[in-house]
């Protein structure tokens, strides 16, 4: 996917007003199935897969042993012992080798993503296009299979943008056909710059940024993915700092004017300090916007600032969403 | 980033010198130098959501970064291309930064330096030398 196709507002605003169509055949997806692979799920990842019924998708992650978060992935269970699941693009060899390793004989672990392209459509107009392609629209987080061109496609009604939408997989030879069919339909091709700047306006983390191997889902605000109620990778640890506290949190903060925060900024708020972790101007409030942690956590009024251009700034605390879609 | 055919339509004005930055510069009939960013530059930044000036009447050193300029996918240094003393700075890209991708050479000029005296005009390149560099890039 490049960076961007005609320029990251316009295709910022083609999602937010109408339907946006992103190549996101980067992500990873991974097959799990055969007996035992719902109980290798559950094991592997904090979210309690067994809480969502075949045809729905789940918002979950991956922990070490220290509570940190090896990734966030969002698992598609299309039947009751079978289940995509799908880490972001730089872990997936880090998560598929968790699962290879850990499965019984019974249980089939196997990469689909270099045989398919994954295809995200984003906006409010998605339902349209997308029932004019596949003759179809997931609800929301829900999971589907059906025929596409000759062959099959699996969608789930998940995304990154806020906005109504699905993903899409097909087989490989099928991928240029439906992303050219999407466009014909009158979807907009959009790259990885608006895909940023969508996902921060919802306050979603992106890992790598928001979210590391250093970092617990509470601290992170994440808390509510963990299913307390089955035993999973890095339960000790995140159940202690829930008993006991987190050093740090994350918070979300709006500045006034065109003032950005970015990446590596200086935070204070309080005796509290910290870094901003994403940043960027906001299309659709037309100011800077912004997440980052503070240690120690803050109470809720607690002026934050931040440091641009050697400048303490005066931010707004927001809670996350910024906007509402 | 970008392919030859953009490259190709991408506007060089001949009567304006340029840097290695990516900076134009015009002189004026009293010596003073204006500065902006080419067409090559605001197209490889993307929209431009903010532009950081400098103070009027501060003094610069050639090379110096003296202005910033933020776009939705990363943020960049703007040099001075010559010493002097700011003496104009393009209040409208505040809240309209936008024009820096619409009218790159004319409304979307960045500051205007006093060099006080004759500016040296020899490092720059000529149009026909800017368009072999941003060929090559």
């Amino acid at each position: 996917m490049p960076v961007q196709y005609d320029g990251v507002l316009a295709e910022h605003a083609a999602v937010r007003q109408a339907v946006g169509v992103f190549d996101v055949s980067h992500l990873g997806r991974f097959d799990v199935t055969g007996p035992g692979a719902t109980e290798l799920v559950r094991r592997q990842l904090c979210n309690d897969v067994t809480t969502v019924a075949s045809g729905r998708a789940q918002y979950t992650m991956a922990l070490n042993d220290r509570g940190g978060i090896v990734d966030d992935i969002i698992v598609w269970r299309y039947a009751d012992d079978g289940y995509w699941v799908m880490p972001n693009g730089t872990n997936f060899d880090e998560i598929l080798g968790r699962f290879v390793d850990n499965a019984e004989a019974a249980t089939t672990v196997a990469a689909v993503r270099d045989d398919t392209v994954l295809i995200a459509v984003q906006g409010p107009d998605s339902p349209r296009v997308v029932e004019a392609v596949i003759g179809v629209m997931p609800g929301r987080f829900r999971v589907i299979d059906g025929e596409f061109a000759g062959g099959w496609f699996r969608a789930g009604g998940t995304g990154y943008t806020g906005e109504r939408g699905a993903e899409i997989a097909v087989p490989s030879e099928s991928g240029e056909n439906l992303f050219e069919a999407l466009l014909e339909a009158g979807a907009t091709a959009c790259g990885l710059g608006a895909r940023d700047t969508l996902r921060l306006e919802m306050g979603y983390p992106l890992w790598g940024q928001d979210l590391d191997e250093s970092t617990t889902p509470m601290e992170a605000g994440l808390g509510w993915v963990i299913g307390w109620d089955h035993d999973f990778v890095g339960k000790t640890a995140v159940s202690r700092q829930q008993d006991n506290g987190v050093p740090r949190a994350l918070v979300a903060f709006a500045c006034e004017g065109r003032t950005i925060p970015r990446h590596g900024h200086q935070l204070r708020a309080g005796s509290s300090t910290g870094e901003v972790t994403s940043g960027n101007f906001s299309p659709t409030l037309g100011h800077g916007i912004g997440m980052g942690y503070l240690a120690p956590p803050i109470e809720p009024g607690t002026q934050i600032e931040v440091e641009i251009r050697h400048k303490w700034v005066p931010t707004q605390q927001v809670d996350p969403p910024f906007i509402k879609t | 980033m970008l392919r030859t055919s953009e490259e190709a339509r991408l506007n060089v004005p001949e009567d304006l010198r340029y840097t290695k930055n990516h900076e134009w510069v015009r002189v004026d009939d009293t010596g003073i130098v204006s500065v902006g960013v080419t067409d090559f530059a605001q197209d490889a930044l993307g929209d431009v959501v903010y532009v950081d000036l400098p103070d009027l009447d501060r003094s610069v050193a050639a090379g110096e970064g003296f202005a910033e300029i933020e776009s939705t996918k990363s943020v960049n240094d703007v040099y001075a291309p010559v010493a002097g003393t700011v003496v104009a700075v393009n209040d409208a890209l505040m809240d309209t930064p936008e024009l820096v991708n619409s009218d790159p050479y004319g409304d979307g000029w960045f500051a205007r330096i006093d060099p006080g005296g004759e500016p040296d005009l020899s490092s720059f390149m000529d149009a026909a030398a800017y368009r072999a560099l941003i060929e090559a890039e």
